[in-house]
Formats: structure tokens, C-alpha cells, sequence
């Protein structure tokens, strides 16, 4: 009997547009549309700055050092374009305007003071608002103060070598797998997360609110099937959609790897695909059973309070927030990760247990254990729909 | 049968619900130690004004609510100790009944004549003399959503009708409906009759309850305030027509 209750309320589900949008279209649109707009965005700001010539402001005379270092500096930091000011006041309103870029004050004493080898303070004017200004200043500094060392020890006839004691060379042991499931890997858990639980909530509130909405509860009510029957039934389906929501946001992000031109990033590509492996799937998949159980548990007590669609929705937009704030939160937090004490908390442990997942540092104990609370939580919120769809108020209300 | 022997059923009030009634009780008396029987073969009326506590009774007859104390045995089960038993033998339709738009009558009947345990078999055919009878072939593959009111009526009462129930309970079956629409639920009651099924119907319409009922009763605020045959109603009643009859016994309560 539970199996022809959910045949027919799957067959229903199917049939409903707005739950076919949140099930399928959005999740397997939505990672392909954030990812190639927002690579797409980057992309073209890396391209734009690459390409933007540089407006520089020099106070002082175009035979000055700092102008004759500047016109030095090769074409490949950037094309660029100099203008010379009397003064730094000048120069600061042209910056504020957006008619410059970057402005630079030097000692009007430089050429001394570099004779009788004096530190001389070099000020760079620029725009902190304005993405990259800071690094262009400073890699043209790092340029010029280069090339007066090395004519400073060509002066004192000192090898360069020898002032350096010590030559670090810091080493990142981490994969590029690694690297990118503990930066990024909050993503990917996130939005199964946040599909799991929106392919729970329309099924859940038309198969249970629905039915007092449509007038049908009463004839379900009076079938000669056990009530844990008639939810288990409609239970299943609740899940199926959570569950087949992440899954298209799955095959949404595999396509864009894929087949998308935008998003042409060898190495996380190549990252990511060496992530989706069957392992990987085999066991996100098995911590996401128990999550959207618990989705489907907790959903459908409100959607049976519920006396409208509009009242449900309204009930259960709030516990939308509730269940995935935190969990972007804990998502984008590198420093948060899986301990026995955190993978006792529900929901987030499946976030952090998929982070490590995905970055190939999970442990299998931690794993159980979250498994398992998860698996609890799961079970309690069953028993607590189970509960709620027996009390006769839902008929009498 | 239905034997329905001193049934209270008491509700707990919410806040709202207290503040909306005007009262400090803590719980509400909706059916207040009735008792009564349907015998097979007959209809029998439940009359009484809105809130009178018809549709509780009803409910409690067809499983859906328990009683607060009393006991109510349909087809010699009892609705609280084997409810699955008595959910077989009833039909249940009331007049704001709902069906799933998204089906079609054809799924709809197969899916709940498989919740029944009817066999393909006796599917076919009783689907086959629904459908002549209600004149529903035509539209029989159709979604529910896209039918007419009265397409809808005949569905529902197909529902009803598919697992040949012994015991029939309408709640306010016509309330809502076309002209058209209530003749086919009127039809449906005289043929249970005629086919010697039980039959309980709640209303409040004197000329349905005139037309069709064996028995009656007259319930208000949970209390049975009558109950009898209708040849003895129509015999010893005190004012000019039913219906005036009936408003004289209620207010008289």
C-alpha cells in the first residue's frame, strides 16, 4: 500500500510545474548560470585591468628620477601614461575627478640623498576603491627600488649574494584538490544543502497542505491503509524530490565543467572532475539520505499545520533561513572544520563532512558520527511527522 | 447497521478558538451522548443547524475522529478497535469533497479501488457500470482539474461507490451543488436503498431529507433532540410544514 500511495503521489508531483521547476529546471540551471556569470565576470575584469592603461601623475619635472625610472618600467606591467604636476595638491584632485590613477610624490632632494646613500621616501597616491591600484603601485616600486639596489651594490662593489644570508623557499605540500575543497568546497555542500531542502518544501506542502486545501484529506483519512502508511508514501516522495533536486544540481555542475566555454579554468576543472568520482558521489549521496529525511521530517509537520499554501509558505520560508544560514555560514568559513564535536550538530556536520570530502581529508570516523546524528535526527523527525499527521485536529482545524 | 451507543465527543479549545467563542471552557462539547441506529436497506437523516455537531458524528462514524466515550460499531466492527475493518465497508462523500485535479478519473478510480484491495477484475466491471450509469466515458481520461463541477460530482461519487460499500455516509452531500449536480447524489442515495446498503446523510435541507430519509434525527449543540421514522415525524408534527417543524423543535431546545 505504501508503494501505491507513492506511485500515485509521485505521479502527481510530476505533474505539477512549479514543483518540476524547483526539482529539475532551477537546480540544473542555476550552477551553470552562477558559474559562467561569475567567471565570466572575473574574467573580463582580469582582461579589462590587464588591458587599462595606467594614468600616472609624477610632481616634478620629466627629467626627474622617479619620471625617468617610471618611463623605464618594460610594457609588460601594463601600458601607461605620464603626466607631471607643480604640486601634490593638483595631483590628489585629478585622482579624486577619476582623472588618474596612481600619483607619485618623491623628495625633491632624491638625487642627493641617493648620492649620499640617505633612505628616500617615495609616496604613491591611489584610489583604494578601485580594484588592483595598490598592487600596480606596488609592482612598479618593486621595479625601480630593485634597480637602485642593484646599482647601490654595484657602487659599494658588493655581491648581492652575499647580504642575503638566507634564501626561503616556502613550499605548499597541499594538492590543488585540497586546496580547492578547503577554499571552495563550502560551495558544492551548500548548494545541495539549499536544492535538498527547496525539492522537499513544494512537494511537502502540496501533498499535505494540499490535501486539506483540495478538500481530498477526509477520503484519505477513511481508506483502509494505516495512517504511517499513507505518510510513509507521501513521505518517499518528499525525499525522492529532495534528493533528485541535488542531483540535477550534481549533473548542472557536471555539464558546466564540461561543455561550457566560459568557465575554462584547467585547473579547477581538472580539480573538479577529479573530484566527481562514483567513491565521491557514493558517499555524499550517503550523507544526504539522512539530510533530507530530515528535511522531509521537519517540513512536513508544518506543512500538515498549515491550513493554506500561503500560510505554509509563510510557516516555512523562516526555517528556510534557519536550516541554511548556517549552513553558508559554516560553508565559507575555511577555519570551521570536522571535529567529533561538530559533527554532532545536524546539518552543519554534513556540510563540514562534504568540505573534507570533496577535499579528500575526510575521516571515516568523523564520517560515522555524523552518519549517525544524522541518521537520528533523521528517525526523530519521522516519528515526529508520523506524530503530527495522526492527530485529528488536521481534519477539524 | 450503524449502532451508534451514547457517543460524546469533546474537543479541546485553543486560545483563539476560546477568545472567538467567548468563553473561559477548556474544551467543547460537540456531540454530547447520542445513540441511535441505521439499519440496512434504509436512510437515515441526521438534521440539525450549522454547528450542531452532524458533521462530528459523521466523522466519528467513518474513523476519521475517535469518541470522547460511547461506542459506534459499523457492520458489527467497531470504528475504534477495528477501524481498517469498518474503512472497508464505508463509503464517505461529503459535498466539499475535493479530488486530485491532476489525475485523471480513470487513474483516480484505479488508485483508490487498489487502496480498497478491489481486484482488476471486479475493477473492470464495476467501473464499466459506474461509468454507463454516470454517463462518464467520455470524459474518463481527461485531468480531474479540467472537469466541470458536475463531471467532478459523478467522479467522486464513482470513488465512493468502486469498493461496493455496505454502509454509505454523506455529509451535506449536495451543499454547494448545481441542480443538476444534487440530483445525481439524490439518485445515488435512492439507488443504495434499493441495493439495501445503510445510508446516513446529514443535512439541513428539509426537501432532500422529505424525498429520501426512513429515519430521522434532530440533533443541536451535540444533543439529540429527536428521532423517529418519518411517517411518525410527519404525523406528529405541530407546525405547517417540515421545515417549520423542524426550526420549532430546535428552538424549543
Amino acid at each position: 500500500m505504501i508503494f501505491t500511495i507513492f506511485k500515485k503521489e509521485l505521479k502527481e508531483t510530476l505533474r505539477d510545474r512549479r514543483t518540476l521547476l524547483m526539482m529539475i529546471v532551477i537546480p540544473v540551471l542555476i550552477i551553470p548560470v552562477i558559474l559562467n556569470i561569475s567567471v565570466g565576470l572575473m574574467s573580463n575584469v582580469e582582461k579589462e585591468a590587464a588591458s587599462k592603461e595606467m594614468r600616472i601623475g609624477i610632481v616634478g619635472k620629466n627629467d626627474s628620477f622617479i619620471a625617468k625610472e617610471l618611463i623605464s618600467v618594460p610594457s609588460t606591467f601594463g601600458k601607461k601614461k605620464i603626466r607631471f604636476y607643480k604640486d601634490s595638491l593638483s595631483l590628489q584632485k585629478d585622482l579624486k575627478s577619476d582623472n588618474l590613477d596612481l600619483g607619485v610624490v618623491s623628495d625633491p632632494q632624491l638625487e642627493e640623498k641617493l648620492q649620499l646613500k640617505i633612505p628616500v621616501a617615495i609616496l604613491w597616491y591611489f584610489d583604494g576603491s578601485e580594484m588592483g591600484m595598490e598592487e600596480r603601485a606596488k609592482g612598479y616600486m618593486q621595479f625601480i627600488e630593485s634597480k637602485a639596489l642593484q646599482k647601490r651594490l654595484e657602487e659599494l662593489k658588493i655581491n648581492g649574494a652575499q647580504i642575503k644570508p638566507l634564501l626561503p623557499i616556502y613550499k605548499n605540500i597541499a594538492s590543488d584538490k585540497e586546496m580547492i575543497g578547503k577554499l571552495a568546497g563550502g560551495f558544492l555542500p551548500y548548494i545541495f544543502i539549499a536544492f535538498g531542502f527547496m525539492g522537499c518544501m513544494y512537494p511537502a506542502i502540496d501533498l499535505f497542505t494540499g490535501e486539506k486545501e483540495r478538500g481530498t484529506i477526509e477520503t484519505m483519512l477513511v481508506v483502509p491503509v494505516a495512517r504511517w502508511k499513507i505518510l510513509f508514501g507521501k513521505m518517499g516522495v518528499v525525499i525522492i524530490s529532495g534528493l533528485l533536486a541535488s542531483t540535477f544540481s550534481l549533473i548542472g555542475l557536471y555539464f558546466s565543467i564540461n561543455y561550457s566555454e566560459t568557465i575554462n579554468i584547467p585547473e579547477i576543472t581538472n580539480v573538479i572532475q577529479s573530484i566527481l568520482t562514483l567513491k565521491f558521489i557514493v558517499i555524499l549521496f550517503s550523507l544526504l539520505i539522512p539530510l533530507t529525511i530530515f528535511f522531509a521530517g521537519i517540513l512536513i509537520p508544518l506543512a500538515i499545520y498549515a491550513k493554506s499554501f500561503k500560510e505554509a509558505q509563510s510557516i516555512i520560508t523562516p526555517l528556510n533561513i534557519v536550516m541554511i544560514i548556517p549552513a553558508m555560514l559554516v560553508s565559507f568559513i575555511p577555519t570551521f572544520e570536522l571535529s567529533y564535536s561538530s559533527a554532532c550538530i545536524p546539518v552543519i556536520n554534513i556540510v563540514l563532512a562534504s568540505k573534507d570530502l570533496i577535499a579528500g581529508t575526510l575521516d571515516y570516523g568523523m564520517l560515522a558520527v555524523s552518519f549517525l546524528v544524522m541518521a537520528v535526527f533523521a528517525i526523530s523527525s519521522v516519528f515526529l511527522s508520523n506524530y503530527r499527521f495522526g492527530k485529528e485536529s488536521n481534519v477539524s482545524n | 447497521m450503524i449502532e451508534v451507543n451514547e457517543l460524546r465527543k469533546i474537543f479541546p479549545l485553543t486560545k483563539q478558538q476560546k477568545s472567538e467563542l467567548l468563553t473561559t471552557d477548556n474544551h467543547s462539547i460537540a456531540v454530547d451522548s447520542i445513540s441511535f441506529t441505521c439499519q440496512p436497506g434504509k436512510v437515515y437523516s441526521l438534521l440539525g443547524p450549522n454547528g450542531a455537531g452532524k458533521t462530528t458524528t459523521l466523522r466519528m462514524i467513518a474513523t476519521i475522529f475517535q469518541p470522547t466515550s460511547g461506542s459506534i460499531s459499523v457492520c458489527g466492527y467497531d470504528t475504534v478497535k477495528e477501524a481498517e475493518s469498518v474503512r472497508k465497508k464505508i463509503g464517505f462523500l461529503t459535498g466539499s469533497t475535493g479530488l486530485y485535479g491532476r489525475l485523471t478519473p480513470n487513474e483516480l478510480i484505479s488508485y483508490f479501488a487498489e487502496l480498497y484491495g478491489v481486484s482488476k477484475n471486479d475493477l473492470a466491471i464495476r467501473k464499466q457500470k459506474l461509468y454507463d450509469l454516470l454517463d462518464m466515458h467520455e470524459f474518463q481520461n481527461k485531468r480531474i482539474a479540467k472537469l466541470s463541477t458536475g463531471m467532478k460530482q459523478k467522479v467522486n461519487i464513482c470513488r465512493t461507490m468502486i469498493h461496493d460499500p455496505e454502509v454509505v455516509i454523506f455529509d451535506e452531500p449536495t451543499s454547494g451543488l448545481d441542480v443538476i449536480s444534487a440530483e445525481n447524489i439524490i439518485e445515488l442515495i435512492k439507488e443504495c436503498k434499493i441495493q439495501g446498503k445503510t445510508v446516513i446523510f446529514s443535512s439541513h435541507i428539509m426537501s432532500e431529507v422529505d424525498l429520501l430519509c426512513d429515519d430521522l434525527a434532530i440533533i443541536n449543540k451535540g444533543k439529540l433532540l429527536y428521532q423517529g421514522t418519518m411517517e411518525e415525524f410527519r404525523t406528529n408534527m405541530q407546525a405547517e410544514n417540515l421545515t417549520a417543524e423542524f426550526i420549532r423543535i430546535v428552538r424549543n431546545s
